[in-house]
């Protein structure tokens, strides 16, 4: 068996596409491209696909890890281009390597959030990211039971550089992200929306990264 | 994409609804086509892109270098929302162009409970939902499907229906809009022109007059359009365009692989059954075909399982060819095989032994009836010996769970009919348990769907009263009461928007106000009980003046104009009244491989039929 990290760009509209969604849709992608890949054993087989970190609806990525485990070695340029000639509108196969790092080393993820300055001001935003006080309503468990707890973005926010671009922001922050703790900027925009008392709306939200514990590229 | 949807999409349900962009779906230049085409499923995205019709249909003209078909759904209510208040129209999904610039928009009727589905639609196009109130000759609004063989209650909303298959007629329809919008002719000729094509039934050009009585009187032609239209018939299913392509969802539909119909027409003759009548002369595809195209579908969208479609499986006369053939390759692809709509009486031991060769999931099959009386009245010509044999063979190979389907309110149905359908669960429980081989460690599982009969054009019942909504609670509530195990569940389907489907499947043209009135009082998506507004129905009827129980319980003459009688879908009237009579007295017809019964449906096809 052969583990290969393949690294997915989404961009444009299929960002409404979910996660779970997704997922089937790059399990028929794979059998389309003819790829040699590794079935499950068990009553109902299936393709060995593994989403790393799942993107939220809505927000676009540049080079979203997926792993899959190959029967046989296959050149990765080829791997790439069978790939890419049934890919979808909107997805792409960058990338293909064999992984370095374990998923469970993904601690943090880059965003960028273009927001339209008709929206919101900078001052507004720089407020908003400095007040110490910014929250959002998150859903958790409690044992079994589904329920919402108020999180403190704030102390949550590890990065974040604002650039102004004229009609609009350009918002680069770094979030946590991964298995133990997930803040993305879709619930970061609510809180902002919150404290300012209307909603604001990111034409564009990109993932650009996904980094490990010490701020190092995930790779 | 439109700014103004990019920020409404985030705030809708499943947003990939209304996106576009799946694999598959065809892109092409708006200005080096002729004719636009909008094909409209009055219903959700997830029914629609289930619909085998659209996905044939759109690869057919999207086959034309001259034309462009994209796709339509019904918005759900929190997107039409959205759009009314942000002032975005209905488009289309492929280029997200408004639907009220297109030149064609054609809507498929599959189940009567969608006709305010398609005015909301025709609403949100910002186009007037009468055919009288659009004047241009673009945009054209047409239908087909099985509902287009009684149009009337839609009659005023729609310039034209084409009956029957839609493969050829389609193709003739675009050449001749195309010809007319190049000399700039108006929509007047157009239709003129159309209504001569064979299968093209254009309702305004007939004038239906009524008795005092509320009867259908006469129903005149005019403009030279024909007395009398048929339905058009594809002769050869070996040669007639296939799509090698599917559209192939993000999101999860009802419906999500390959569906390949094996065959068209239905032997058996079943009473109740207008898909049968409908669909005939019998007509099938050759295993050969049947199972190249199934490889090509699957490596152009990757999906893992295949459908086989047609009205009874099992009836195919290839069908242990074509599951040879095809697990030649599925079970090296890892694609498995469907096989629904199975008879209880040709089920083999051979076929279950080539279907175990894939994934099992429950078995469904539909006695329809409970007591063989009763079964005899509606032609369903299966025996209970053959239901229990049929369960054993399944109960043997591993299956431990059987959806049995019948059918409350059938003409002559008596109490006895009703607890019938509890006692033949019961002996399959039975069955099961009698069984040494029964499948180890589990109970068995019996789940019994009873309906509610609805009488239907061009079926033997269509001059049957529907049973009454209060007969209809009665025989629930009776077999719910004489349910005698806990291993049968029991369900049914609401009575209420049964008792609508009675109205408007055999309804007449007044009742295009009616469905405007409820439309216009808020009614849409019909078919989902969450949306169902009966009493606002009820209202609507009350202010158009009319009885819906005059349509849905009255019974009809056999010398009654009918307000279907102009439409031609090839079996004769007479040999429906004769099957009529034999209900009547409870005497069965053989099924046509055995005997030929003379329907009349094989005129269509030069005298040929598929037995």
């Amino acid at each position: 068996m052969y583990d290969v990290r393949i690294r997915v760009s989404k961009r444009g509209r299929i960002k409404f596409v979910s996660h779970l969604d997704m997922f089937r849709t790059m399990q028929r992608a794979v059998r389309r491209a003819e790829i040699p890949l590794w079935y499950t054993e068990g009553f109902n087989p299936h393709p060995y696909i593994s989403y790393l970190l799942a993107l939220p609806l809505g927000v676009e990525g540049v080079a979203e890890p997926i792993d899959i485990r190959l029967v046989e070695p296959m050149p990765m340029e080829e791997l790439l281009d069978r790939l890419n000639a049934v890919m979808p509108e909107g997805l792409r196969v960058e990338s293909a390597a064999a992984p370095f790092h374990k998923p469970a080393e993904i601690a943090f993820a880059r965003y960028d959030v273009t927001l339209d300055r008709a929206d919101i001001t900078p001052e507004e935003l720089t407020e908003a990211l400095t007040c110490g006080e910014l929250t959002c309503e998150k859903s958790g468990k409690s044992g079994h039971k589904k329920i919402m707890k108020t999180v403190n973005v704030s102390e949550h926010i590890r990065e974040y550089r604002l650039e102004d671009k004229g009609e609009q922001l350009l918002l680069t922050v770094v979030l946590p992200a991964g298995s133990t703790f997930n803040l993305n900027p879709i619930q970061l925009m609510e809180a902002v929306s919150g404290r300012l008392g209307r909603r604001i709306y990111p034409p564009l939200t990109v993932r650009t990264a996904l980094l490990c514990e010490d701020l190092s590229e995930f790779i | 994409m439109d700014k103004r949807l990019e920020k409404i999409l985030p705030l809708v349900q499943k947003p990939a609804r209304y996106t576009g962009g799946e694999l598959n779906s065809v892109i092409k230049d708006k200005n080096s086509v002729a004719i636009r085409y909008a094909f409209c499923f009055p219903d959700s995205y997830e029914i629609g892109m289930s619909h085998l019709g659209i996905k044939i249909l759109y690869s057919l003209i999207n086959a034309r270098e001259d034309a462009w078909c994209e796709r339509v759904f019904a918005p759900w209510t929190d997107m039409e929302e959205q759009m009314r208040s942000n002032g975005i129209p209905l488009y289309a999904l492929e280029s997200g162009d408004p639907v009220k610039d297109f030149d064609l928009i054609g809507f498929t009727l599959q189940y009567e409970l969608c006709y305010t589905n398609i005015l909301n639609m025709l609403d949100l196009a910002g186009l007037p939902v009468r055919a009288a109130d659009r004047k241009g000759l673009s945009p054209i609004v047409m239908a087909g499907g099985p509902c287009a063989c009684n149009p009337e209650p839609v009659a005023e909303f729609f310039d034209l229906f084409l009956l029957g298959d839609g493969e050829e007629v389609m193709n003739e329809i675009l050449d001749l809009y195309k010809a007319h919008k190049q000399r700039g002719s108006d929509k007047a000729a157009f239709l003129k022109a159309a209504a001569q094509l064979p299968g093209v039934y254009v309702p305004s050009f007939y004038d239906v007059t009524y008795r005092e009585d509320g009867v259908v009187d006469a129903i005149i032609p005019a403009e030279g359009a024909p007395e009398k239209i048929t339905k058009r018939v594809v002769r050869d299913l070996d040669s007639v365009f296939y799509p090698d392509s599917f559209v192939v969802p993000f999101i999860d539909v009802v419906f999500d692989r390959v569906t390949h119909e094996i065959f068209r027409g239905c032997i058996r003759g079943c009473r109740f059954c207008q898909a049968c009548f409908l669909s005939r002369p019998i007509r099938e595809k050759s295993p050969d075909t049947i199972n190249e195209q199934c490889k090509v579908l699957c490596k152009n969208t990757g999906y893992d399982e295949i459908s086989l479609c047609s009205l009874s499986s099992s009836d195919y006369s290839g069908i242990e060819e074509l599951l040879s053939k095809l697990l030649d390759w599925t079970p090296g692809e890892k694609v498995n095989i469907a096989l629904p709509s199975l008879r209880v009486d040709n089920f083999s031991d051979e076929l279950l032994k080539k279907l175990t060769g894939v994934r099992k999931s429950g078995l469904t099959f539909a006695p329809e009836a409970g007591t063989q009386r009763m079964r005899d009245v509606i032609n369903k010509n299966v025996t209970e010996e053959e239901i229990m044999e049929t369960s054993r063979i399944a109960f043997a190979g591993g299956y431990s769970a059987v959806k049995l389907y019948f059918m409350l309110g059938l003409p002559t149905e008596t109490p006895e009919d009703v607890q019938g359908i509890a006692y033949l669960a019961k002996k399959v429980v039975d069955t099961f348990y009698s069984m040494p081989e029964k499948p180890k460690g589990k109970g068995v599982n019996v789940s019994v769907s009873a309906s509610n009969f609805v009488p239907k054009p061009f079926t033997p019942f269509q001059w049957e009263p529907q049973a009454t909504v209060e007969e209809l609670k009665e025989k629930q509530d009776l077999l719910l009461h004489t349910c005698p195990s806990k291993k049968i569940n029991i369900s049914f389907h609401d009575i209420h928007t049964s008792f609508l489907e009675g109205v408007f499947a055999r309804g007449d043209r007044r009742l295009s106000r009616v469905i405007e009135t409820a439309w216009k009082n808020g009614c849409v998506f019909d078919s989902w009980n969450d949306h169902f507004r009966f009493d606002t129905w009820m209202d609507s009827f009350a202010s158009c003046g009319l009885d819906p129980v005059f349509y849905a319980n009255r019974r009809r003459d056999y010398g009654e104009t009918l307000p279907w009688d102009h439409l031609d879908f090839g079996v004769s009237k007479g040999y429906l009244e004769k099957e009529n009579e034999k209900a009547k007295r409870a005497e069965t017809t053989a099924n046509c491989k055995i005997k030929c019964a003379g329907c009349g449906a094989s005129k269509l096809n030069g005298g040929h039929c598929d037995v």
